[in-house]
């Protein structure tokens, strides 16, 4: 027996609700707000990490990041010296996913060189700060500005080099932040620049590699890939390696840029490569690191990490050492290339590995700064950095 | 396997993937590719909306007579949900109708602007979640990542001129539907859904990348046309402008005939049926009766012959207090 009424305007008020709820919660896990992802650096003993500061967002939305900070602490146990905010253009995530000013997300690592540390932000902003005392030496550009810069910056011959998500390349003084030279490509960068005596190497969305004079800026040569460059270049023995989104791992002659050789893997590469006696150790996102021979791109090993790899390896006394998206540290023992569980923090890493004296910081996901023993893999501290 | 795992395999790669194969064979073009793509997906579920709209538009015709019954049968809610349900019946409009249709399509609709929001990859964040929806196709790795640039816009901000034309296109679309109804509570309550939802709408676009506004501009363009196809211009206009054809037609016949029954307060009064005349009742007279049909032992009291049917000889056995069953004789 039907004991309700139907309630026409009620079933239509539903109908909307349930839109209205379904197109909100249509956006959750799908971030447009910038959240960073950078990682530690390491000089004489101090680290210096810039976490982002996340601000509360919309309903149904990723939380916003809309500032950030450059943060140094003690790699022997993590206290903190000092700490500056970066300005970021301040903004709410909005009932929707996307704020509309630009936050100050910080996805490359600080570069160190003599008494400066150097970043980049998506707020398009670069940042001098003096390595003692925190204080701000210079800030590029002065008003206004550039495009979200994604990659890192690269300290070479008394420069700052990076790339911006306008496509443009530029050369920097160290000392004052004054503009040297400019090169435009057409196409975002998100890559972090590789210098190698006199010259630049750099990745774009448009699918080449250019290799710049590190001095004036002027094009070298150019080498065209089948999808996207977003990997920091290796150099190593006069050959430049370099991964795409193409799948494929190529070598080029440093001096001209001829291909050498290439190698297809399963999934996007996205990190930097490690070389030590001969052999390349790429991470690829489909959960392998290959153990490529430098020389002809032979695969020596493809060790499977179970897990997406996109953070920077490092090499630490012949080991070079891997962490996972799912938070798995491995330590690849180059004589027999084999892959050991190192650790498991079980947070997401995103960010570049950095490693001193013996020691690996890993910043998560979760922003947690963890320090590990590099041979036992033994948790030596953990901090969380905000 | 979880939820998760399941929605990303049936739902969210499939329509990824194709939306960067469009974009390698659309020119590159990724704004173009929303645009194809949504007219695509709406051409595909076409018959589902089409049901959805007439099932509404034969909701809101009914309206009416709704509201007549409900100030009818203010105190007894039971009789009127019975009446209501009757009603529903006569005329061939299923509640259901309205939602089960839109209920299928929701799942489309949020893989499609899911995936718009991934491809488009706004920040290092969706790119990196990107690549897990991937098929292992070396076209889809070359034509990665898209190119956010149409027209005027950059698909991965948002966009005043787009916002104003979702909220527009939203509210065209929405009076097109409406029907004018005499109920001030009703009215209310259209009105206020016919501009919270595109001032709503219009808001979230400003928020979103514009990309996603370009597939909300698209279906509502689609859906325009669509129902103007079915109904003209609707409650655009005062004045009909177009004849209701096919299914429609029959919509608007059923409820027709459903019009033409007299209100129920014009039936003869009992006394006024001569003695053991006839044998038909007028139906929903058994509540009133205090008798239940599960008393009567008829498990249906009406079988669909309706209001139209009953009219013609409403009489009843009056002793009896029942008349279910017609006697012959």
């Amino acid at each position: 027996m039907i004991r309700n009424t139907v309630p026409v305007g009620k079933i239509v008020l539903l109908v909307v609700l349930l839109l209205v709820g379904l197109t909100v919660l249509g956006c959750v896990g799908i971030k447009s707000s910038p959240e960073g992802g950078s990682g530690g650096t390491i000089a004489d003993g101090t680290i210096f990490l810039s976490p982002s500061v996340k601000q509360p967002g919309g309903l149904g939305c990723t939380p916003a990041a809309v500032d950030s900070k450059l943060v140094a602490l003690s790699a022997a146990e993590g206290t903190r010296f000092w700490e500056v905010p970066l300005e970021g253009s301040r903004s709410g995530g909005g009932f929707g996913c996307q704020s509309s000013d630009t936050p100050a997300a910080i996805y490359g690592s600080p570069a160190v060189s003599g008494e400066l540390v150097y970043i980049g932000g998506y707020n398009g902003k670069i940042y001098a700060i003096n390595i003692d005392s925190g204080a701000l030496r210079w800030v590029y550009p002065r008003e206004g500005n550039l495009q979200p810069i994604i990659g890192g910056v690269t300290i070479a011959l008394d420069r700052v080099y990076f790339g911006d998500a306008d496509g443009k390349v530029y050369a920097l003084d160290a000392a004052n932040g004054d503009k040297q030279w400019e090169f435009t490509i057409g196409d975002k960068i998100w890559a972090t620049p590789a210098v190698s005596g006199d010259r630049l190497y750099i990745g774009s969305f448009d699918k080449k590699l250019y290799a710049l004079s590190a001095i004036d800026g002027t094009k070298q040569w150019e080498f065209v890939a089948e999808g996207a460059i977003v990997s920091t270049p290796l150099f190593y023995n006069d050959m430049v390696y370099i991964g795409s989104f193409d799948r494929y791992f190529y070598a080029l002659d440093a001096a001209s840029g001829n291909l050498k050789w290439k190698f297809l893997a399963e999934k996007w590469f996205w990190t930097k490569a490690v070389a030590y006696n001969n052999t390349i150790y790429a991470g690829c996102f489909d959960g392998k690191v290959y153990a490529l021979g430098a020389e002809n791109g032979e695969e020596l090993a493809a060790l499977d990490l179970e897990s997406p790899v996109y953070s920077w390896p490092v090499l630490v006394d012949g080991r070079v050492i891997f962490a996972t998206e799912e938070g798995t540290i491995y330590a690849i023992d180059t004589a027999v290339n084999q892959a050991t569980l190192l650790a498991d923090i079980e947070e997401a890493i995103y960010a570049p590995l950095s490693a001193e004296g013996g020691v690996i910081y890993i910043y998560s996901h979760e922003q947690n700064l963890h320090a590990l023993n590099a041979v036992s893999g033994v948790s030596l501290w953990s901090l969380t950095i905000k | 396997m979880g939820i998760g795992d399941i929605w990303n395999l049936i739902a969210m790669q499939p329509m990824i993937n194709t939306l960067i194969v469009l974009t390698h064979y659309l020119f590159n073009n990724f704004g173009l590719t929303i645009i194809v793509l949504t007219l695509i997906v709406n051409g595909v579920i076409f018959p589902l909306t089409l049901k959805q709209v007439r099932a509404s538009k034969a909701m809101q015709d009914l309206q009416p007579k709704i509201a007549e019954l409900q100030k009818k049968y203010a105190k007894d809610k039971e009789k009127l949900a019975r009446e209501q349900m009757k009603l529903f019946k006569e005329s061939g409009v299923s509640p259901a109708g309205c939602l089960l249709p839109l209920l299928v399509q929701m799942p489309i609709w949020i893989a499609l602007y899911q995936s718009i929001m991934r491809v488009l990859a706004v920040v290092p964040e969706n790119l990196v979640g990107l690549s897990q929806y991937l098929y292992s196709w070396p076209i889809v790795y070359s034509t990665l990542p898209l190119e956010n640039n149409f027209l005027w816009l950059n698909l991965a901000r948002g966009d005043i001129f787009l916002a104003l034309l979702v909220g527009g296109t939203m509210w065209v679309q929405q009076k097109m539907v409406m029907s004018p109804t005499a109920d001030p509570k009703q009215q209310t309550q259209s009105s206020m859904m016919l501009w919270m939802m595109p001032i709503f709408f219009a808001y979230l676009t400003l928020s979103f990348p514009s990309g996603l506004a370009l597939f909300w501009v698209t279906s509502n363009l689609f859906r325009i046309g669509m129902q103007y196809f079915i109904g003209g211009w609707g409650g655009l206009v005062k004045s009909e402008s177009k004849k209701p054809a096919g299914r429609d037609k029959k919509y608007k016949e059923r409820i027709a005939k459903v019009e033409e029954f007299p209100k129920l307060d014009e039936f003869p009064k009992l006394e006024e049926f001569p003695e053991g005349d006839a044998d038909i009742v007028v139906p929903g007279s058994t509540q009133e009766e205090g008798s239940s049909y599960e008393e009567s032992g008829d498990k249906r009291p009406d079988r669909g012959g309706g209001y139209t049917k009953s009219i013609r000889a409403t009489k009843r056995q009056p002793k009896r207090g029942r008349g279910h069953r017609r006697k012959r004789g």
